[in-house]
Protein backbone atom coordinates (compact mmCIF):
# COMPACT_ATOMS: atom_id res chain seq x y z
CA UNK A 1 0.00 0.00 0.00
CA UNK A 2 2.41 2.28 1.35
CA UNK A 3 4.64 1.52 -1.89
CA UNK A 4 1.80 2.15 -4.18
CA UNK A 5 1.48 5.57 -2.64
CA UNK A 6 5.13 6.52 -3.12
CA UNK A 7 4.58 5.77 -6.74
CA UNK A 8 1.70 7.33 -7.26
CA UNK A 9 3.20 10.72 -5.74
CA UNK A 10 6.29 10.35 -8.19
CA UNK A 11 3.92 10.10 -10.81
CA UNK A 12 1.82 12.71 -10.43
CA UNK A 13 5.21 14.95 -9.86
CA UNK A 14 6.35 13.62 -13.23
CA UNK A 15 2.96 14.48 -15.24
CA UNK A 16 1.67 17.52 -13.70
CA UNK A 17 5.41 19.16 -14.77
CA UNK A 18 4.40 18.16 -18.24
CA UNK A 19 0.57 19.49 -18.01
CA UNK A 20 1.10 22.06 -16.28
CA UNK A 21 4.19 23.27 -18.50
CA UNK A 22 6.63 24.27 -15.34
CA UNK A 23 9.41 25.31 -16.39
CA UNK A 24 12.81 23.23 -16.13
CA UNK A 25 15.13 25.50 -13.84
CA UNK A 26 11.92 25.70 -11.55
CA UNK A 27 10.93 22.30 -10.54
CA UNK A 28 12.33 19.26 -12.48
CA UNK A 29 10.34 15.79 -12.88
CA UNK A 30 11.90 12.62 -10.88
CA UNK A 31 13.16 11.13 -14.01
CA UNK A 32 15.22 13.89 -14.80
CA UNK A 33 16.45 14.00 -10.86
CA UNK A 34 17.71 10.34 -11.55
CA UNK A 35 19.58 10.94 -14.36
CA UNK A 36 21.57 14.10 -13.55
CA UNK A 37 22.04 13.12 -10.12
CA UNK A 38 23.55 9.78 -11.29
CA UNK A 39 25.88 11.57 -13.43
CA UNK A 40 27.04 13.48 -10.19
CA UNK A 41 26.90 10.19 -7.97
CA UNK A 42 30.86 10.45 -7.31
CA UNK A 43 29.95 13.98 -5.26
CA UNK A 44 26.94 13.36 -4.00
CA UNK A 45 28.38 9.84 -2.20
CA UNK A 46 31.18 11.96 -1.72
CA UNK A 47 29.16 14.40 0.42
CA UNK A 48 27.01 12.09 1.94
CA UNK A 49 29.98 10.42 3.92
CA UNK A 50 31.05 13.76 4.46
CA UNK A 51 27.53 15.08 6.17
CA UNK A 52 26.95 11.71 7.45
CA UNK A 53 30.52 11.90 9.74
CA UNK A 54 29.22 15.08 11.09
CA UNK A 55 25.42 13.64 11.91
CA UNK A 56 27.32 10.64 13.47
CA UNK A 57 29.85 12.16 15.30
CA UNK A 58 27.28 14.97 16.94
CA UNK A 59 24.82 12.55 17.77
CA UNK A 60 26.94 9.96 19.25
CA UNK A 61 28.65 12.87 21.39
CA UNK A 62 25.46 14.13 21.89
CA UNK A 63 24.10 10.66 23.78
CA UNK A 64 27.42 9.99 25.52
CA UNK A 65 27.08 13.05 27.65
CA UNK A 66 23.41 13.63 27.49
CA UNK A 67 22.50 10.72 29.31
CA UNK A 68 24.56 10.37 32.22
CA UNK A 69 23.70 14.29 32.91
CA UNK A 70 20.07 13.36 32.16
CA UNK A 71 20.78 10.49 35.28
CA UNK A 72 22.14 12.59 37.17
CA UNK A 73 19.53 15.46 37.01
CA UNK A 74 17.25 12.62 37.98
CA UNK A 75 19.11 11.54 40.80
CA UNK A 76 20.52 14.19 42.81
CA UNK A 77 17.96 17.38 44.62
CA UNK A 78 20.54 19.68 44.17
CA UNK A 79 21.74 19.06 40.50
CA UNK A 80 17.73 19.16 39.73
CA UNK A 81 17.48 22.45 41.48
CA UNK A 82 20.51 24.08 39.61
CA UNK A 83 21.42 22.76 35.97
CA UNK A 84 17.69 21.39 35.35
CA UNK A 85 16.46 24.76 35.16
CA UNK A 86 18.89 26.53 33.03
CA UNK A 87 18.88 23.16 30.64
CA UNK A 88 15.08 24.06 30.20
CA UNK A 89 15.49 27.38 29.38
CA UNK A 90 18.87 26.45 27.12
CA UNK A 91 16.84 23.94 25.33
CA UNK A 92 13.97 26.90 24.32
CA UNK A 93 17.22 28.68 22.58
CA UNK A 94 16.80 27.88 18.74
CA UNK A 95 20.20 26.05 18.57
CA UNK A 96 20.49 27.17 14.66
CA UNK A 97 20.75 30.59 15.69
CA UNK A 98 24.49 29.60 17.01
CA UNK A 99 25.23 28.59 13.70
CA UNK A 100 26.97 31.72 12.33
CA UNK A 101 28.93 32.10 15.40
CA UNK A 102 30.85 28.92 15.76
CA UNK A 103 31.23 29.07 12.20
CA UNK A 104 33.01 32.71 12.60
CA UNK A 105 34.51 31.14 15.76
CA UNK A 106 36.19 27.17 14.68
CA UNK A 107 36.26 27.94 10.72
CA UNK A 108 34.88 26.00 8.14
CA UNK A 109 35.69 22.70 8.96
CA UNK A 110 34.53 19.44 11.17
CA UNK A 111 34.35 20.83 14.22
CA UNK A 112 31.49 23.42 14.27
CA UNK A 113 29.07 21.29 12.13
CA UNK A 114 29.70 18.66 14.89
CA UNK A 115 29.17 20.71 17.74
CA UNK A 116 26.13 22.08 16.12
CA UNK A 117 24.67 18.39 15.14
CA UNK A 118 25.29 17.88 19.04
CA UNK A 119 23.25 21.05 20.73
CA UNK A 120 20.23 19.91 18.40
CA UNK A 121 20.25 16.53 19.77
CA UNK A 122 21.68 17.15 22.77
CA UNK A 123 18.59 18.43 24.89
CA UNK A 124 15.58 16.17 23.62
CA UNK A 125 18.18 13.33 25.00
CA UNK A 126 18.32 14.89 28.17
CA UNK A 127 15.03 16.62 29.01
CA UNK A 128 13.51 12.77 27.81
CA UNK A 129 16.25 10.85 30.31
CA UNK A 130 15.43 12.83 33.30
CA UNK A 131 11.69 11.88 32.65
CA UNK A 132 12.69 8.59 32.19
CA UNK A 133 14.73 8.02 35.28
CA UNK A 134 12.46 10.22 37.49
CA UNK A 135 9.18 8.14 37.30
CA UNK A 136 9.81 5.10 37.67
CA UNK A 137 6.54 3.49 39.49
CA UNK A 138 5.97 3.83 43.06
CA UNK A 139 5.43 0.55 43.55
CA UNK A 140 8.62 -0.66 41.80
CA UNK A 141 10.04 1.62 43.54
CA UNK A 142 8.90 -0.09 46.94
CA UNK A 143 9.48 -3.39 46.11
CA UNK A 144 13.00 -2.76 45.19
CA UNK A 145 13.13 -1.45 48.58
CA UNK A 146 11.39 -4.46 50.01
CA UNK A 147 14.37 -6.49 48.96
CA UNK A 148 17.15 -4.21 50.16
CA UNK A 149 18.74 -4.37 47.08
CA UNK A 150 21.77 -1.97 46.77
CA UNK A 151 21.22 1.09 44.38
CA UNK A 152 23.23 0.05 42.30
CA UNK A 153 21.43 -3.60 41.89
CA UNK A 154 18.40 -1.94 42.01
CA UNK A 155 19.66 0.95 38.75
CA UNK A 156 20.50 -2.57 37.49
CA UNK A 157 17.73 -4.42 37.04
CA UNK A 158 14.92 -2.48 37.79
CA UNK A 159 15.45 1.43 36.75
CA UNK A 160 17.65 0.85 33.65
CA UNK A 161 15.33 -1.47 32.20
CA UNK A 162 11.90 0.52 33.47
CA UNK A 163 14.00 4.11 31.81
CA UNK A 164 14.91 2.36 28.73
CA UNK A 165 11.17 3.27 26.56
CA UNK A 166 11.51 7.27 27.78
CA UNK A 167 15.20 7.28 26.81
CA UNK A 168 14.54 6.11 22.98
CA UNK A 169 11.75 8.66 22.59
CA UNK A 170 14.41 11.16 23.20
CA UNK A 171 16.89 9.26 20.96
CA UNK A 172 14.26 8.96 18.03
CA UNK A 173 13.43 12.48 18.24
CA UNK A 174 17.60 13.76 18.01
CA UNK A 175 17.20 11.45 15.15
CA UNK A 176 15.59 12.95 13.42
CA UNK A 177 16.72 16.11 14.01
CA UNK A 178 20.94 15.28 13.40
CA UNK A 179 20.33 15.74 9.74
CA UNK A 180 18.67 19.41 10.05
CA UNK A 181 21.50 20.40 11.85
CA UNK A 182 24.16 19.37 9.94
CA UNK A 183 22.17 20.56 6.76
CA UNK A 184 21.48 24.26 7.87
CA UNK A 185 25.19 24.39 9.48
CA UNK A 186 26.73 23.57 6.23
CA UNK A 187 24.41 26.11 4.68
CA UNK A 188 25.76 28.75 6.61
CA UNK A 189 29.37 28.00 6.33
CA UNK A 190 30.75 25.15 4.09
CA UNK A 191 33.32 24.08 1.13
CA UNK A 192 31.59 20.24 1.38
CA UNK A 193 28.97 18.48 2.31
CA UNK A 194 25.01 18.10 1.14
CA UNK A 195 24.38 20.82 2.59
CA UNK A 196 26.79 22.79 0.86
CA UNK A 197 26.25 21.04 -2.23
CA UNK A 198 22.25 21.98 -2.29
CA UNK A 199 22.97 25.58 -1.35
CA UNK A 200 25.62 25.36 -4.95
CA UNK A 201 23.82 23.81 -7.03
CA UNK A 202 20.61 25.77 -6.44
CA UNK A 203 22.61 28.96 -6.97
CA UNK A 204 23.59 27.12 -9.87
CA UNK A 205 19.78 27.12 -11.21
CA UNK A 206 19.90 23.20 -11.18
CA UNK A 207 16.94 22.24 -9.25
CA UNK A 208 17.45 18.45 -10.32
CA UNK A 209 20.90 18.52 -8.68
CA UNK A 210 18.92 20.20 -5.34
CA UNK A 211 16.48 17.43 -5.37
CA UNK A 212 19.30 14.84 -5.92
CA UNK A 213 21.13 16.21 -2.64
CA UNK A 214 18.09 16.29 -0.52
CA UNK A 215 17.24 13.07 -1.55
CA UNK A 216 20.55 11.62 -0.22
CA UNK A 217 19.85 13.76 2.80
CA UNK A 218 16.56 11.75 3.60
CA UNK A 219 18.51 8.79 3.01
CA UNK A 220 20.71 9.74 5.44
CA UNK A 221 18.37 10.81 8.00
CA UNK A 222 16.40 7.03 7.75
CA UNK A 223 19.28 5.31 8.33
CA UNK A 224 20.19 6.80 11.49
CA UNK A 225 16.26 6.61 12.23
CA UNK A 226 16.72 3.43 11.50
CA UNK A 227 19.66 2.13 13.21
CA UNK A 228 18.31 3.74 16.52
CA UNK A 229 14.74 1.65 15.66
CA UNK A 230 16.67 -1.73 15.88
CA UNK A 231 18.53 -0.86 19.01
CA UNK A 232 15.20 -0.01 20.07
CA UNK A 233 13.85 -3.20 18.75
CA UNK A 234 16.58 -5.15 20.11
CA UNK A 235 16.91 -3.52 23.61
CA UNK A 236 13.51 -3.32 24.61
CA UNK A 237 11.54 -6.13 22.33
CA UNK A 238 9.19 -6.20 25.51
CA UNK A 239 7.59 -2.70 25.06
CA UNK A 240 4.51 -1.55 23.86
CA UNK A 241 5.22 0.41 20.97
CA UNK A 242 7.97 -1.80 19.74
CA UNK A 243 5.43 -5.00 20.16
CA UNK A 244 2.59 -2.86 17.98
CA UNK A 245 5.18 -2.35 15.04
CA UNK A 246 6.33 -6.01 14.67
CA UNK A 247 2.28 -6.92 14.67
CA UNK B 1 5.55 -14.91 74.15
CA UNK B 2 5.50 -11.51 72.74
CA UNK B 3 3.57 -11.34 69.45
CA UNK B 4 4.89 -11.02 66.00
CA UNK B 5 3.44 -7.74 65.04
CA UNK B 6 2.30 -4.92 67.86
CA UNK B 7 0.82 -1.69 66.96
CA UNK B 8 1.06 0.92 69.88
CA UNK B 9 -0.87 4.03 69.39
CA UNK B 10 -0.14 4.10 65.75
CA UNK B 11 -1.32 7.02 63.36
CA UNK B 12 -0.88 8.85 60.50
CA UNK B 13 -1.45 12.44 59.34
CA UNK B 14 -0.44 13.84 56.12
CA UNK B 15 0.92 17.35 55.77
CA UNK B 16 0.54 19.86 58.73
CA UNK B 17 -1.38 22.35 60.76
CA UNK B 18 -5.15 23.15 59.22
CA UNK B 19 -4.77 21.55 56.12
CA UNK B 20 -3.58 18.01 57.69
CA UNK B 21 -5.05 15.24 56.85
CA UNK B 22 -5.60 12.33 59.71
CA UNK B 23 -5.66 9.57 57.52
CA UNK B 24 -5.27 6.71 60.19
CA UNK B 25 -5.34 5.83 63.69
CA UNK B 26 -4.04 5.79 66.78
CA UNK B 27 -4.48 2.11 66.66
CA UNK B 28 -3.59 -0.66 68.64
CA UNK B 29 -3.34 -4.35 67.86
CA UNK B 30 -1.18 -7.73 68.17
CA UNK B 31 -0.66 -10.08 65.44
CA UNK B 32 0.26 -13.54 66.88
CA UNK B 33 2.96 -15.60 64.55
CA UNK B 34 1.12 -17.93 61.60
CA UNK B 35 -2.44 -15.64 61.27
CA UNK B 36 -4.27 -14.67 58.59
CA UNK B 37 -5.25 -11.04 60.09
CA UNK B 38 -7.52 -9.23 57.42
CA UNK B 39 -7.66 -5.41 57.48
CA UNK B 40 -11.22 -4.73 56.40
CA UNK B 41 -12.61 -1.91 55.54
CA UNK B 42 -14.38 1.05 53.04
CA UNK B 43 -11.89 2.62 50.74
CA UNK B 44 -10.03 5.71 52.27
CA UNK B 45 -10.01 4.24 55.71
CA UNK B 46 -6.25 3.83 55.76
CA UNK B 47 -5.96 0.31 55.43
CA UNK B 48 -3.32 0.24 52.87
CA UNK B 49 -1.51 2.97 54.71
CA UNK B 50 -0.79 1.11 58.03
CA UNK B 51 -0.01 -2.06 55.33
CA UNK B 52 3.19 0.57 54.09
CA UNK B 53 3.72 1.57 58.05
CA UNK B 54 4.04 -1.87 59.35
CA UNK B 55 6.33 -2.77 55.93
CA UNK B 56 8.67 0.04 57.04
CA UNK B 57 8.16 2.13 53.61
CA UNK B 58 6.10 4.56 55.09
CA UNK B 59 7.05 6.68 58.26
CA UNK B 60 4.27 6.44 61.37
CA UNK B 61 3.80 10.03 62.80
CA UNK B 62 3.04 8.52 66.31
CA UNK B 63 3.03 5.42 68.24
CA UNK B 64 5.05 2.54 67.63
CA UNK B 65 5.30 -0.75 65.36
CA UNK B 66 7.42 -3.40 66.43
CA UNK B 67 7.69 -6.69 64.33
CA UNK B 68 8.94 -9.82 66.83
CA UNK B 69 10.29 -7.11 69.33
CA UNK B 70 12.15 -5.03 67.17
CA UNK B 71 10.93 -1.19 66.54
CA UNK B 72 10.16 -0.99 62.91
CA UNK B 73 12.24 2.24 61.63
CA UNK B 74 13.42 1.35 57.99
CA UNK B 75 12.04 -0.77 55.13
CA UNK B 76 11.44 -4.22 56.44
CA UNK B 77 13.46 -6.70 54.22
CA UNK B 78 12.52 -10.32 55.40
CA UNK B 79 9.11 -9.83 54.35
CA UNK B 80 6.79 -10.67 51.33
CA UNK B 81 4.73 -7.57 50.04
CA UNK B 82 1.84 -7.47 47.40
CA UNK B 83 0.94 -3.83 46.26
CA UNK B 84 -2.43 -2.95 44.61
CA UNK B 85 -1.01 -2.60 41.15
CA UNK B 86 1.47 -5.73 40.70
CA UNK B 87 4.99 -5.38 40.12
CA UNK B 88 5.46 -7.29 37.49
CA UNK B 89 7.84 -5.66 35.07
CA UNK B 90 7.31 -5.75 31.53
CA UNK B 91 10.72 -6.86 30.30
CA UNK B 92 10.62 -10.35 32.49
CA UNK B 93 8.80 -13.11 31.83
CA UNK B 94 6.72 -14.80 34.87
CA UNK B 95 9.69 -17.23 35.90
CA UNK B 96 12.26 -14.02 35.52
CA UNK B 97 9.76 -11.53 37.31
CA UNK B 98 9.85 -14.40 40.05
CA UNK B 99 13.83 -14.57 39.97
CA UNK B 100 13.74 -10.75 40.24
CA UNK B 101 13.10 -11.60 43.86
CA UNK B 102 15.49 -13.79 44.40
CA UNK B 103 18.11 -11.48 42.16
CA UNK B 104 17.74 -8.37 44.28
CA UNK B 105 18.00 -9.76 47.46
CA UNK B 106 21.39 -11.56 45.74
CA UNK B 107 20.13 -14.96 46.14
CA UNK B 108 20.73 -17.63 43.75
CA UNK B 109 18.90 -18.63 41.43
CA UNK B 110 19.71 -21.57 40.41
CA UNK B 111 19.37 -22.44 43.96
CA UNK B 112 15.84 -21.50 43.94
CA UNK B 113 15.00 -23.49 40.31
CA UNK B 114 13.38 -26.53 42.46
CA UNK B 115 11.30 -24.40 45.19
CA UNK B 116 10.04 -21.68 41.79
CA UNK B 117 8.89 -24.79 39.74
CA UNK B 118 6.92 -25.78 43.01
CA UNK B 119 5.49 -21.75 43.32
CA UNK B 120 4.31 -22.26 39.76
CA UNK B 121 2.58 -25.44 40.17
CA UNK B 122 0.84 -24.40 43.24
CA UNK B 123 -1.16 -21.48 41.19
CA UNK B 124 -1.55 -23.70 38.04
CA UNK B 125 1.24 -21.47 35.95
CA UNK B 126 4.16 -23.82 35.39
CA UNK B 127 2.75 -23.64 31.28
CA UNK B 128 3.11 -19.88 31.56
CA UNK B 129 6.52 -19.48 32.76
CA UNK B 130 8.07 -18.11 29.73
CA UNK B 131 5.39 -15.87 28.88
CA UNK B 132 5.42 -12.12 29.55
CA UNK B 133 3.02 -10.25 32.00
CA UNK B 134 1.19 -8.51 28.99
CA UNK B 135 0.78 -12.03 27.45
CA UNK B 136 -1.64 -13.12 30.56
CA UNK B 137 -4.76 -12.38 32.19
CA UNK B 138 -5.41 -9.95 34.92
CA UNK B 139 -6.21 -13.13 37.64
CA UNK B 140 -2.63 -14.85 35.81
CA UNK B 141 -0.92 -11.88 36.40
CA UNK B 142 -2.34 -11.37 39.85
CA UNK B 143 -0.52 -15.60 40.54
CA UNK B 144 2.83 -14.86 39.26
CA UNK B 145 2.55 -11.17 41.44
CA UNK B 146 1.80 -13.62 44.38
CA UNK B 147 4.79 -15.91 43.41
CA UNK B 148 7.11 -12.95 43.39
CA UNK B 149 5.97 -11.92 46.91
CA UNK B 150 6.57 -15.56 48.28
CA UNK B 151 9.51 -16.95 46.61
CA UNK B 152 12.18 -15.89 49.11
CA UNK B 153 10.03 -17.37 51.43
CA UNK B 154 9.04 -14.62 53.83
CA UNK B 155 7.67 -15.69 57.40
CA UNK B 156 5.56 -12.80 57.57
CA UNK B 157 3.04 -11.19 54.17
CA UNK B 158 1.93 -7.91 53.93
CA UNK B 159 -0.58 -8.33 51.20
CA UNK B 160 -2.37 -4.79 49.77
CA UNK B 161 -6.00 -5.72 47.97
CA UNK B 162 -4.22 -8.53 45.39
CA UNK B 163 -7.96 -9.54 44.15
CA UNK B 164 -8.48 -5.98 44.17
CA UNK B 165 -9.06 -5.68 40.12
CA UNK B 166 -9.88 -8.98 39.42
CA UNK B 167 -13.42 -10.17 38.40
CA UNK B 168 -15.60 -12.38 40.59
CA UNK B 169 -15.06 -15.72 39.62
CA UNK B 170 -11.20 -15.08 39.18
CA UNK B 171 -11.33 -13.76 42.55
CA UNK B 172 -12.92 -17.06 43.86
CA UNK B 173 -10.15 -19.14 42.19
CA UNK B 174 -7.25 -17.17 43.15
CA UNK B 175 -8.54 -17.28 47.02
CA UNK B 176 -8.88 -21.18 46.63
CA UNK B 177 -4.58 -21.45 46.20
CA UNK B 178 -3.99 -18.53 48.33
CA UNK B 179 -5.82 -20.57 51.22
CA UNK B 180 -4.07 -23.43 50.15
CA UNK B 181 -0.79 -22.11 50.22
CA UNK B 182 -1.37 -20.50 53.95
CA UNK B 183 -2.48 -24.08 54.93
CA UNK B 184 0.43 -25.43 53.63
CA UNK B 185 3.57 -23.02 54.71
CA UNK B 186 1.63 -20.98 57.72
CA UNK B 187 3.18 -17.55 57.05
CA UNK B 188 1.43 -14.75 59.02
CA UNK B 189 0.00 -12.55 56.91
CA UNK B 190 -1.71 -9.43 56.78
CA UNK B 191 -4.59 -9.16 54.13
CA UNK B 192 -5.97 -5.74 53.26
CA UNK B 193 -9.08 -6.44 51.43
CA UNK B 194 -12.57 -4.37 51.36
CA UNK B 195 -14.80 -8.05 50.55
CA UNK B 196 -16.18 -8.76 53.59
CA UNK B 197 -16.34 -12.15 52.48
CA UNK B 198 -12.84 -12.48 51.38
CA UNK B 199 -11.74 -11.31 54.93
CA UNK B 200 -13.97 -14.27 56.83
CA UNK B 201 -13.34 -16.82 54.24
CA UNK B 202 -9.04 -16.56 54.59
CA UNK B 203 -9.01 -15.24 57.64
CA UNK B 204 -8.28 -16.00 61.39
CA UNK B 205 -9.15 -13.03 62.69
CA UNK B 206 -10.50 -9.96 60.62
CA UNK B 207 -10.10 -6.21 62.19
CA UNK B 208 -12.84 -3.85 61.13
CA UNK B 209 -11.75 -0.62 60.33
CA UNK B 210 -14.05 2.26 60.32
CA UNK B 211 -13.94 5.52 57.60
CA UNK B 212 -11.78 7.75 57.77
CA UNK B 213 -9.54 8.31 59.98
CA UNK B 214 -9.46 4.97 60.19
CA UNK B 215 -9.50 2.84 63.32
CA UNK B 216 -10.07 -0.80 64.84
CA UNK B 217 -13.31 -0.79 65.70
CA UNK B 218 -13.51 -4.19 66.65
CA UNK B 219 -11.44 -7.61 65.75
CA UNK B 220 -13.62 -10.71 64.87
CA UNK B 221 -12.06 -13.91 65.13
CA UNK B 222 -13.34 -16.46 62.93
CA UNK B 223 -13.59 -20.02 64.28
CA UNK B 224 -14.22 -22.26 61.39
CA UNK B 225 -12.25 -25.07 60.00
CA UNK B 226 -9.59 -25.04 57.30
CA UNK B 227 -9.90 -25.17 54.29
CA UNK B 228 -13.21 -23.13 53.80
CA UNK B 229 -14.24 -24.30 50.90
CA UNK B 230 -17.82 -23.86 48.83
CA UNK B 231 -19.23 -25.92 51.76
CA UNK B 232 -18.46 -23.76 55.13
CA UNK B 233 -19.45 -21.05 53.21
CA UNK B 234 -23.29 -21.42 52.88
CA UNK B 235 -22.20 -22.97 56.70
CA UNK B 236 -25.04 -21.07 58.82
CA UNK B 237 -21.91 -20.08 60.56
CA UNK B 238 -20.07 -18.31 57.81
CA UNK B 239 -23.42 -16.55 57.32
CA UNK B 240 -23.42 -15.14 60.67
CA UNK B 241 -19.63 -13.71 60.57
CA UNK B 242 -20.66 -11.89 57.68
CA UNK B 243 -24.00 -10.52 59.17
CA UNK B 244 -21.71 -9.04 61.89
CA UNK B 245 -19.50 -7.65 59.53
CA UNK B 246 -21.83 -5.97 57.67
CA UNK B 247 -24.19 -4.60 60.93
CA UNK B 248 -20.82 -2.72 61.57
CA UNK B 249 -20.28 -1.27 58.42
CA UNK B 250 -23.86 -0.45 58.38
CA UNK B 251 -23.83 1.24 61.43
CA UNK B 252 -20.84 3.52 59.61
CA UNK B 253 -23.57 4.56 56.98
CA UNK B 254 -20.90 2.62 55.02
CA UNK B 255 -23.08 -0.27 53.70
Amino acid sequence: MSIAFFAAFFLAWQYSIVWFDIPRYILTPPSVIVTKGWADIDRLLYYTWITGVEVVLGYAVAVILALPLGLAIAFSSILRRTIYPFVVCVEMVPKIAFAPLFISWLGFGLLPKVIIVFLVCFFPIVLNAILAFSSLSEELSRFSVSTGASVWRTFVKVRLPAALPQCFVGFKYAAINATVGAAIAEFIGSDQGLGFYIQIVTGNMRPDLAFAGIFFLTILGLALFGLVTLAERLLIPWHISVRHQSR
Amino acid sequence: MNPLIELTGVQKVFGAGPGALHAFGPVDMKIEKGEFVSLLGPSGCGKSTLMLMIAGLLDATGGRIAIDGRTVVGPQTDIGIMFQDNTLVPWRTVRGNIELQLELRGLSTAAHRASVDELLASVHLEDFQRRYPHELSGGMQQRAAFCQALVHQPATMLLDEPLGKLDAMTREAIRTDLQALWIQRHPTVVFVTHSIEEAIQLSTHVAIITPRPGRVERIISVDLPYPRDFEVKSSPQFIGYVRQAQEIFRGYGVL
